[in-house]
């Protein structure tokens, strides 16, 4: 059902501090996941049982030093220990999908809140900012009010914000709306029927809601974006010798694999010592080539993860914003990740009834391969 | 193309135990002529074929990788090659979008009784993979 939080003095952090300490208090979860603020203006996640902690909350500042997901992999395991509500944005709603088809999170007890994303910055940008004087939140919300994108100090969104075209998600029991909504008077939401009688909402219908058009005007711009950046990417990896060229500045530091909230592995092959090559292995191949990379099989790992997760990549760009290099790690696997995706109709994160593309198959599919041509 | 007349392609071959190798087996016994140019590794099924070990060779610079298997419906695990089937449509899609040529890595279905059919799916590679030419990857020492 749709209502409306009210928000008064137009303190619309207020507003949702109220909505989310009636969780609870009324006793509806014992805990909750969301961004708290420190007391240096560093935005960090957390999981809060006292009510009076969400005096720290903010889920509006732009920025998303982690994707959710991993976070609440770790606090919900196969069996979640508690009831607990988690605020996510909508990538990182989508990536905790696929993480539960993956058996690395589970929903059981978990009420899902996500709330729109006009974008986000980088931490980095996003930190110097706040200590350059404060963040303006109400300029920030109506640039969602208009589906602009928000700038920072002249700084654009993440890249990936910027060709991000799930901005808004329809799988959680709580959906608060920012994308053509006037927030001065109240937060639009969409609520779960069951939630909000425990709660005591009641349904408000809004005067005039501009959110679908909105979001429609916008995702449309991204998408032109997006299309015409993954196909750039796509061009350049034909016709420049492959794929290779974009990881020459590659350091190794495998960030962009910890960073990525498909990645799961505890042991990646790429942390064992299977690319432990004895010395004479570098000399053999250093002759036969005339020269060899240094640390070697820096592709292999690239490629060997756009093998693992591409088919599972919500595009959410942690990836890049790992990056101590500039790669353009989660452009270039989304570009990759696409082509895979569209192989099998497989939208990640899109429903939870879809199995995952490399775990499931049909006998009369595909027929032709591995036949003779 | 007459420069790469001379050029003899190095082939890894992933073969599955219970069919394509033995069916490889049977070509031998069989004393049936094919190019030597395939360095055969047995698994005990091409589901057990990680796309890792399609990868390590291609980017170190080998010609051509093959991955044989038994029929759809025949596995010996009841459904290996049919996981195998979806792993090798998702790399074919990687390796064509990253700029890799996807025509050097096979995948076919070879039973233990079809000798014939190995020795001629080899034959068939070789030519193919002559006329793509050397991997360029081979010379390529910045990956």
């Amino acid at each position: 059902m749709k209502s409306m939080l009210p928000v008064q003095h137009s303190d619309v952090l207020e507003a949702l501090r109220g909505f989310l300490k009636s969780f609870l208090e009324t006793g509806t979860v014992d805990a909750l996941y969301v961004p708290l603020e420190t007391e240096k203006g560093a935005i960090v996640p957390a999981l809060v049982t006292d009510p009076a902690r969400l005096e720290h909350l903010n889920p509006f500042a732009p920025t998303m030093p982690i994707n959710g997901a991993r976070a609440v992999s770790a606090l919900t395991g196969k069996h979640p220990p508690a009831h607990m509500a988690v605020l996510l944005r909508p990538c990182e709603l989508r990536a905790l999908v696929e993480l539960v088809k993956l058996q690395q999170a589970s929903l059981e007890g978990v009420t899902l809140i996500s709330m729109d994303c006009p974008g986000t910055f980088e931490l980095a940008d996003y930190s110097a900012h706040k200590k350059n004087g404060g963040f303006d939140l109400p300029a920030y919300l109506a640039a969602a009010q208009t589906g602009q994108d928000p700038v920072l100090d002249g700084l654009a969104l993440r890249n990936a914000c910027q060709m991000c075209v799930q901005p808004v998600s329809t799988q959680a029991a709580v959906s608060l709306h920012l994308f053509g909504a006037d927030l001065s008077s109240g937060i639009p939401l969409e609520i779960d029927d069951e939630l909000a009688g425990k709660l005591e909402i009641s349904p408000v219908a809004a005067e005039a809601d501009h959110h679908k058009a909105v979001v429609e005007q916008l995702t449309a711009r991204r998408k032109q974006l997006r299309e015409k950046e993954l196909l750039t990417i796509r061009m350049q990896m034909n016709s420049n010798g492959g794929i290779a060229g974009f990881f020459d500045t590659c350091i190794r530091c495998h960030n962009c694999m910890t960073a990525c909230p498909i990645c799961y592995c505890k042991t990646c092959l790429f942390r064992t010592a299977a690319f432990d090559h004895e010395p004479e292995h570098y000399m053999t191949a250093a002759h036969r080539k005339g020269a060899v990379r240094m640390l070697g099989d820096t592709l292999l790992f690239h490629m060997t993860r756009m093998n693992h997760m591409s088919a599972s990549c919500v595009s959410c760009g942690m990836c890049t914003s790992a990056c101590p290099s500039d790669i353009q790690v989660g452009a270039i696997f989304s570009a990759v990740g696409e082509q895979v995706q569209a192989a099998f109709s497989y939208i990640p994160g899109r429903d939870l009834a879809e199995p995952l593309p490399l775990i499931t198959f049909q006998a009369n599919e595909w027929t032709e391969v591995g036949e003779a041509k | 193309m007459s420069e790469n007349q001379n050029f003899e392609p190095r082939i890894i071959a992933f073969l599955c135990n219970w069919c394509t190798y033995t069916g490889a087996d049977l070509a031998g016994t069989s004393r049936l002529q094919y190019p030597p140019n395939i360095r055969v590794i047995r698994t005990m099924c091409s589901g057990a074929v990680d796309p890792v070990y399609v990868l390590k060779p291609l980017l170190d610079g080998a010609d051509g990788i093959l991955i044989g298997g038994c029929h759809p419906g025949d596995c010996h695990y009841q459904t290996g090659n049919y996981k195998t089937r979806r792993r090798y449509v998702a790399l074919q899609e990687i390796l064509k979008t990253a700029g890799f040529d996807e025509r050097r890595v096979w995948l076919h279905w070879i039973s233990a009784s079809e000798g014939q059919k190995f020795a001629e799916t080899v034959t068939q590679m070789v030519t193919t993979i002559k006329e793509l030419g050397p991997n360029p990857m081979y010379a390529n020492w910045a990956v």
